[in-house]
């Protein structure tokens, strides 16, 4: 690998600064820190504050690329910076742009405002809501049903997606893409009980229909999810709510059966429904 | 702000759609004013003779090939599974406006100024 960057024996960070005490507008500050392969971008950031600047401010926390702390936009990506490794992200000068995640208010430095994206998740309800009358034992699901799932299932809620939407720049009543693919998720398992109400929040201009399809989220995501299909999916399943619903209603009488029942997901109210 | 070709094809479809409208109304300006007699439409309809419109009129060409095949772009994106190759409809989608836009823009523009 004959990279120009690897001569250089220091990285420059450039860090967008800003503290709402002392500050008007936010700056660019920039430091230095030893290029070292191996080293990701959080460990440039955790050297300069150990090091250099200690009242740079920064959320991360797993450094695993799992509990979604780190967002932030890299040289105009959206990224997690605990795995993206800093050699990665230089440039022909060997320096590096940090900046917190745009379209939302700064609180201090790398630091923003989730306060939306959490209210819009909470708005879809993303925790399932079984039926009254569960199975003994165990819901059975095919494994078409799980799979269906898998677009969504390993999301974790680190907002890249949903602060490089334009929509959401322009709109803050947009559920957004994190909470209408996590919406996603609910309304296409088979256990969950209440897809129609579901759908009618998701179905309107503050929802799927307000998408401009513009597939920023795509690119944004750190763990390759497709939130652009779920909302397209989702357009789908509102137009034709009550027939999705009563399948639904379908679909349940057979998870409750006995283990013995035969479980048809594709006929029944399962990802055989779905477009 | 965040840059990607979903944002071109955004902000183009925004601005060729602004720009069809206020066509729209220019056109109801002018085929309107034929309930005002024939001197009156002859006069409005001779304003937009000129070559300045008819370099307008091939970027009016423009903005509607691209607005109708970036809607046909959108259409097969609602329609089919198709978001891994968001970037090629996109490519596609302007490269045939481009090729259109030429196709019909080079006779507008022989036409215009031979006669």
């Amino acid at each position: 690998m004959a990279s120009p960057v690897k001569s250089k024996s220091m990285a420059t960070i450039r860090v967008q600064r800003f503290n709402p005490d002392s500050d008007a507008k936010p700056y660019m500050q920039e430091f230095q820190v030893p290029n070292l392969q191996g080293t990701t971008l959080l460990d440039a950031l955790h050297r300069i504050k150990h090091e250099q600047d200690g009242s740079l401010t920064f959320r991360r926390s797993c450094r695993h690329a799992i509990c979604g702390s780190c967002a932030m936009n890299v040289n105009g990506r959206n990224i997690l910076v605990c795995k993206a490794p800093l050699q990665g992200q230089l440039d022909r000068k060997g320096a590096v742009t940090i900046k917190p995640l745009p379209y939302l208010p700064i609180i201090k430095d790398l630091v923003v405002d989730r306060s939306t994206f959490w209210n819009e998740y909470l708005r879809v309800k993303p925790w399932l809501v079984p039926p009254a009358t569960s199975p003994e034992k165990e819901f059975r699901m095919s494994p078409q049903e799980v799979a269906a799932l898998h677009n969504a299932e390993t999301c974790i809620m680190c907002g890249a997606c949903y602060s490089a939407c334009q929509v959401v720049a322009l709109n803050k009543e947009y559920i957004g893409p994190h909470a209408l693919l996590k919406s996603f998720l609910r309304v296409l398992d088979p256990r969950d009980s209440i897809p129609g109400e579901r759908l009618a929040e998701v179905g309107t201009d503050e929802g799927v229909f307000r998408c401009h399809t513009i597939f920023n989220c795509i690119d944004a995501c750190p763990k390759n999810l497709n939130p652009t299909q779920a909302i397209e999916t989702l357009r789908r399943l509102a137009q034709k709510r009550t027939a999705f619903e009563a399948a639904r209603v379908e679909r349940q009488r057979t998870i409750a059966g006995s283990l013995d029942a035969e479980v048809t997901p594709a006929a029944e109210g399962g990802v055989g429904d779905v477009p | 702000m965040y840059r990607s070709t979903g944002f071109v094809s955004f902000v183009l479809r925004r601005l060729t759609g602004i720009a069809l409208v206020l066509y729209l109304i220019a056109h109801i300006w002018v085929i309107g004013s034929v309930n005002g007699g024939p001197e009156l439409f002859n006069s409005r309809l001779a304003a937009v003779q000129t070559p300045i419109f008819k370099l307008a009129e091939v970027a009016l060409l423009a903005a509607v090939v691209y607005h109708a095949f970036d809607g046909i772009r959108l259409l097969i994106v609602h329609y089919f599974d198709v978001t891994e190759y968001r970037k090629s409809l996109f490519y596609a989608a302007f490269v045939v406006s481009v090729i259109l836009t030429i196709a019909g823009g080079l006779p507008i523009l022989l036409f215009a100024f031979q006669g």
